[in-house]
């Protein structure tokens, strides 16, 4: 097992957080990828290579936008497994194809867990409304309650199925054969577009600061 | 000008917790209706003090369908919970509710989702893709985040309860659209920012800036259908990847 029994409990509670916060309560955003990611490897001690694993993640979720009733990948509990699992394994070698390997396990898990929402919030139409006669303080808050207890359970159980599911995928894939820099350069490449694309969020129009964001950020990845 | 009948600081603040939980029942049927209910119980409990049927019946009107942005149900709850203090008839209060749901959803989903969030991440990854301790770039998306995301809260509640029927004329004078032209701009800024940074690194060859590049290009072009395209091609280098260590 990569992850410790200890290890696999903390950070699948931690994904029940965060799959509470994408929604049901605070939205604080940590269950945004890279901060999701950076806890998930904070859960292992390695928090820097958690959050590695969460910008790859965090760039092409920038444009996924939970509007309304709208059906969207679920970024948080994937990334705290991914970050965890990716930052408890990092080899010295083909590093790029674990990440990889972390990365798509994360991506598939988003269309599971937006799937899992769609899916409690029909099971939610249980606690929707109120009988007749209305509803006391007491029963209101215990309807209210009790979707939050299962969205708390649902985001730990997809990011305890990450857990498994990569920690299964790295030992079973001898990824050490991998070409590193082509994985490198793939993993670096979606990053480029995830980002770039933002800029369809902003408008189009805006497109001269972008050109000039990107200038500064290659002078600055020049001097560092 | 109506009387103003303010409710005591335990009340605010117990609608103002329960405001973060606003969307914890968020159903396919009502929305966020229960959720509203839940956000007014401690204001109805004072209103309707030593009347515990007009209590259920107060609380079960509005479990009725709801939604709005989750940072501007603040605004309704604080709103409706004035109307509901001032006597306002049930039919006024659910008109009114019907009214403000889809102005409050709008306008929360384009400040916040659209320009404030993204801007936001994208402040905090171009800090970690600069170089920064992860703790840095997360800490300072959070903070720059919440900022607006708490003052929403806290100032929609207040206003909702100073204004109760007149809030849309207050909102009308905030200057959120220019908050999220601002925001856009920053946006778009730091987007070439960390898109640099995640393409550069020393010893970056030739072909690389090319290939950075045209994913730039493909990015902008293709937006939010860029996870797709992203997934296949990482997909694809998975499988190559297979076939290669295996020959």
């Amino acid at each position: 097992m990569i992850l410790s029994a200890a290890q696999t409990v903390a950070v699948t509670l931690i994904g029940g957080v965060v799959a509470l916060d994408g929604t049901s309560v605070g939205q604080f955003m940590v269950s945004r990828p890279f901060v999701a990611a950076a806890l998930g490897g904070l859960a292992v001690g390695r928090p820097a290579e958690g959050i590695a694993a969460g910008v790859v993640l965090e760039a092409l979720h920038l444009a996924v936008l939970p509007v309304g009733a709208a059906r969207y990948p679920e970024g948080g509990p994937p990334a705290v497994a991914a970050g965890a699992v990716y930052a408890a394994n990092v080899p010295p070698v083909a590093q790029a194809a674990t990440l990889l390997l972390a990365v798509l396990v994360a991506l598939a898990l988003e269309v599971a867990g937006g799937r899992s929402v769609a899916l409690l919030r029909q099971w939610n139409v249980r606690f929707a409304g109120a009988p007749e006669g209305g509803i006391s303080p007491g029963r209101l808050a215990g309807r209210q309650l009790a979707p939050v207890a299962a969205d708390f359970a649902r985001g730990a159980l997809l990011t305890l199925a990450g857990v498994l599911a990569l920690g299964w995928l790295l030992r079973a894939i001898d990824v050490s054969g991998f070409p590193e820099l082509a994985v490198g350069t793939i993993l670096r490449v979606s990053m480029v577009a995830g980002l770039a694309s933002a800029l369809r969020l902003f408008g189009r129009a805006h497109y001269r600061l972008f050109l000039a964001g990107a200038a500064a950020g290659v002078v600055v990845a020049w001097l560092r | 000008m109506a009387e103003v009948k303010p409710f005591g600081a335990r009340v605010r603040a117990r609608m103002l917790l329960r405001s973060f939980a606003v969307q914890g029942s968020w159903n396919y049927q009502t929305l966020i209706g229960t959720g509203l209910a839940f956000v007014l119980a401690p204001a109805l409990r004072e209103v309707y003090k030593g009347d515990d049927e007009a209590l259920r019946r107060a609380l079960g009107r509005h479990t009725e369908l709801f939604n709005s942005h989750p940072y501007l149900a603040a605004v309704a709850a604080g709103a409706v919970a004035r109307l509901e203090a001032d006597g306002a008839p049930p039919e006024m209060v659910a008109r009114f509710k019907a009214a403000v749901r889809g102005s409050l959803g709008t306008l929360g989903d384009r400040l916040v989702w659209l320009m404030w969030r993204p801007m936001s991440v994208l402040l905090g990854v171009s800090l970690v893709l600069a170089g920064a301790a992860w703790w840095v770039g997360a800490l300072a998306f959070l903070v720059v985040f919440n900022a607006l995301h708490l003052w929403m809260r806290a100032w929609g509640l207040g206003i909702g309860l100073r204004d109760g029927l007149r809030i849309g004329a207050t909102l009308k004078e905030v200057p959120f659209a220019r908050i999220g032209d601002r925001a856009a701009q920053a946006g778009a800024l730091l987007a070439g920012f960390a898109a640099a940074l995640a393409a550069v690194r020393p010893g970056t060859r030739p072909w690389e800036w090319g290939v950075a590049l045209a994913a730039a290009a493909l990015g902008i072009g293709l937006g939010p259908r860029v996870r797709v395209a992203a997934a296949v091609a990482m997909g694809l280098a998975l499988v190559a990847g297979l076939v290669l260590a295996n020959t």
